[in-house]
C-alpha cells in the first residue's frame, strides 16, 4: 500500500514539475525582452489554486475549461511594470472562449497567430490551448511597446494554431463588429453579456454573441438536437412572459417579441439545434430577416 | 508579527463566541453599531465628490457627512480594508484616497490605524498601499490564511450562510471603514462595499460561496450574492469611503480591463446605498445586483436612490 501510494505522490510531483517546466519554456528571456528585465521568479498556479490567484474570480476560467496560469513581472530601469499571464487552458476552444471573454471591444487588432489585441494599456492573445495576457502599468507609449514586446516574444514560442469554433461562423458577417464576438461555453459568460434571466433557462451546449453596427447583438445558442432547441425555446418564452424585468410580450410565427428594463426590443426564435435571440432590433419583420441570416 | 492562537485557544475563544451569542451579546463593540442605519426607512447620507485631487475629494467627501470626528473617537483603534487585489490599472484602491483615510484618522485621534489582510505582502507593495501605510505611520497587519487566525462567527440571520470565520484581530477595533474600489466582477457583474468584506473573511469560508466544482449556473451567482449578503448582516462598517475615480468595467475583479474614469470618491454609512450608487455610475441598477438586492431584503440599507439623501459637488 505504502509503495502504491510512494509511486502516486511521484507521478503527482512529476507531473506539476513538468508542467511548470512546460510554462516556464514559453517565458521570454534576454535579449528577447528589450529593457525590461524579469521581476522575481515566475508563479504557477494550477487547477484550484487559480482561486488563490484570482481573488474571487476565478469561475469564468473554469467555466471555460481552466489548467494552469504562469505569472510574471518585468520592470525596467524606471521602475515600470508589466505583468505577464500565459493561461493554459484545456482546449483551444477554451483558449478562444476566454480569450474572446476578456478582449475589449474598442481594442486594436494586432498581427499575431492566432488573434491578438491590443487595447489601452494591455494585449490578449490566443493561440492554440493558450490564452497570454500582458498588462502594463498605464498606456504610456514605452508601456505600449513593451507589452508588445513582450506579447510577441511569447506569441513565437507557442507551437501550433487552432480554428475558431464553427459556432462562430454562424454569426452574419454583414455589420458585424469582429472585436465584439464572445464564444461562451455557460451561464456566467453569458450572464456578463446580457442577463436575460437570473434563473438557469437556457442551459446550452455552446453559444456565441456578436455586436453589429446597426446597434442590435445577436446570440445563437447550440443545442444537441433541434427538440432540445424547441424545449429551451418554450422555456424561455414561458420566463419572459412572467419575468418582471420584460413587458410588452407577443408572439409571431414562431418569434416572441418583449421589452426589456432599459426599452431594447428583445426577440427571440428556434431554428434547427440553435436557438436565436437578439436583444436591440428594431421591430418583428426585423428580427425575422436576421434570424433568417444566420449561418448564411 | 500577529500573534498566533494555538488550536486550544482556537477552540476556547469559539466556545465563547457561541455563549456570548447565545446569551443574546452582539459580536460587536459599541462604536462598530452605532452608524449604522437601523432600516431601510431611516434617512441616509451619501456624499459624492467629483474631482482630480482624490486625497481632497476623500477629506471632502467626509466632511459633508458630518467630519471625520463623528466616526473616529479619540483614542480609537480603527481598521482599514482597502481592495488590494493586484497592481492592474482600476482593480485596487487608489493609495491617495488610503493615505487621506489615515491622516484624517489621526487627525480625529485615534491611537492607531490598522490595514488588515490575509493577502501577500506582494499584493501590497505592487499596489503601492505598503508604501503609503509606511510612510504614514499605519500597521499593515498581515496574516497568514491558516484557519486559527479567523474566528468562527455564527450568522443567525443567513439565508445561505450559517457561519463566517472572521480575522480575530479584526475584533480589537473600535471603528471600521471599508474601503473597496468598485468595479466589475465576471460574477456577478459588480464589486463594492458589501462584497469587500469576504477580505475579512478566511480564504476557506469564502470558498464555499461558490459552487462545488466551481458550477457556473445561475444558481451559482444567486448562491454567490447570497453569501456576501448574508456575511454583511455580522459585518457592520463604521464608514465605507469607495474609490471610483477610475476602476475596470469588464473582467473584474482582476482586470486587466475596460477602465471608467469619473473620478469620484463616495462616503456614506448605508453600505446598500453606496453600492447602489457604484453601480449606476456604469449603467447598472443597484436591484439588478442580486447581493446589493439581497442586503436591501436583509434590511442593510436602502437600495433606491430616490430614498437617499444625497449631497454630490465637484472641487
Amino acid at each position: 500500500m505504502s509503495i502504491l501510494k510512494g509511486f502516486i505522490l511521484f507521478f503527482c510531483a512529476a507531473g506539476t514539475l513538468w508542467a511548470q517546466t512546460h510554462l516556464q519554456e514559453l517565458l521570454p528571456r534576454g535579449s528577447e525582452l528589450s529593457q525590461w528585465k524579469l521581476q522575481a521568479k515566475p508563479e504557477v498556479f494550477s487547477g484550484e489554486a487559480l482561486f488563490n490567484y484570482i481573488d474571487g474570480g476565478a469561475e469564468i476560467y473554469f467555466e471555460y475549461g481552466f489548467r494552469q496560469v504562469l505569472v510574471q513581472d518585468f520592470l525596467d530601469s524606471a521602475g515600470d511594470l508589466i505583468s505577464l499571464e500565459i493561461f493554459e487552458m484545456a482546449s483551444a476552444e477554451s483558449a478562444y472562449g476566454i480569450y474572446s471573454f476578456k478582449r475589449s471591444p474598442e481594442g486594436e487588432p494586432i498581427n499575431l497567430d492566432d488573434e491578438a489585441q491590443l487595447a489601452d494599456y494591455y494585449l490578449n492573445l490566443w493561440k492554440g490551448n493558450f490564452l497570454v495576457t500582458v498588462t502594463g502599468s498605464n498606456s504610456g507609449e514605452k508601456i505600449r511597446e513593451g507589452v508588445l514586446t513582450i506579447g510577441r516574444a511569447v506569441e513565437a514560442k507557442i507551437k501550433g494554431r487552432a480554428e475558431k469554433p464553427d459556432l462562430v461562423t454562424l454569426l452574419p458577417t454583414t455589420g458585424l463588429l469582429e472585436q465584439s464576438v464572445k464564444y461562451f461555453k455557460g451561464q456566467l459568460g453569458l450572464f456578463n453579456s446580457y442577463p436575460f434571466f437570473t434563473a438557469d433557462v437556457f442551459v446550452f451546449k455552446q453559444a456565441v454573441k456578436g455586436d453589429y453596427a446597426a446597434g442590435y447583438s445577436l446570440f445563437i445558442l447550440e443545442y444537441p438536437d433541434s427538440q432540445s432547441a424547441r424545449q429551451r425555446f418554450a422555456e424561455a418564452e414561458k420566463n419572459l412572459r412572467k419575468s418582471e424585468r420584460y413587458r410588452d410580450f407577443s408572439a409571431e410565427e414562431g418569434i416572441i417579441q418583449a421589452v426589456d428594463g432599459k426599452g431594447r426590443q428583445i426577440f427571440g426564435s428556434a431554428s434547427r439545434k440553435y436557438l436565436l435571440l437578439l436583444v436591440g432590433g428594431e421591430d418583428f419583420q426585423y428580427a425575422k430577416k436576421i434570424f433568417a441570416g444566420v449561418g448564411k | 508579527m500577529p500573534k498566533k492562537i494555538s488550536r486550544r485557544e482556537f477552540v476556547q475563544k469559539t466556545i465563547e463566541i457561541g455563549l456570548a451569542v447565545t446569551a443574546g451579546h452582539t459580536l460587536f463593540p459599541p462604536l462598530l453599531r452605532s452608524s449604522n442605519p437601523a432600516s431601510a426607512k431611516e434617512a441616509v447620507n451619501l456624499a459624492v465628490v467629483s474631482g482630480n485631487e482624490y486625497a481632497r475629494s476623500t477629506a471632502k467627501a467626509v466632511e459633508i457627512l458630518g467630519g471625520i470626528e463623528k466616526f473616529v473617537p479619540r483614542k480609537a483603534r480603527v481598521a482599514l480594508l482597502p481592495n488590494v487585489q493586484r497592481s492592474n490599472p482600476g482593480t485596487f484602491t487608489n493609495p491617495e484616497i488610503v493615505r487621506a483615510v489615515i491622516r484624517l484618522s489621526k487627525q480625529a485621534g485615534a491611537s492607531e490605524v490598522n490595514l488588515l489582510s490575509w493577502l501577500a505582502m506582494k499584493n501590497w507593495e505592487s499596489t503601492g498601499l505598503a508604501k503609503v501605510a509606511a510612510e504614514e505611520g499605519a500597521n499593515l497587519k498581515l496574516f497568514e490564511r491558516d484557519e486559527a487566525n479567523f474566528k468562527p462567527v455564527p450568522i443567525p440571520a443567513g439565508k445561505t450562510l450559517k457561519e463566517a470565520r472572521i480575522l480575530s484581530e479584526f475584533y480589537n477595533h473600535d471603528v471600521f471603514i471599508n474601503m473597496p474600489i468598485t468595479k466589475d466582477h465576471a460574477g456577478n457583474r459588480f464589486t463594492g462595499t458589501m462584497k469587500n468584506l469576504m477580505g475579512l473573511n478566511s480564504p476557506a469560508n469564502n470558498r464555499t460561496f461558490h459552487k462545488e466544482n466551481w458550477e457556473t449556473d445561475a444558481g451559482a451567482i444567486d448562491h454567490l450574492d447570497q453569501c456576501i449578503a448574508d456575511l454583511n448582516t455580522v459585518l457592520k462598517p463604521t464608514l465605507c469611503i469607495v474609490d471610483a475615480t477610475e476602476f475596470i468595467v469588464t473582467n473584474g475583479p482582476m482586470g486587466p480591463g475596460e477602465l471608467l474614469k469619473p473620478h469620484k470618491v463616495i462616503a456614506g454609512v448605508d453600505r446598500v446605498a453606496v453600492d447602489s450608487f457604484c453601480a449606476s455610475l456604469w449603467g447598472l441598477k443597484g436591484e439588478e445586483i442580486l447581493h446589493i438586492r439581497h442586503g436591501f431584503e436583509h434590511k442593510l440599507g436602502e437600495v433606491n436612490l430616490q430614498n437617499v439623501k444625497m449631497r454630490e459637488i465637484t472641487l
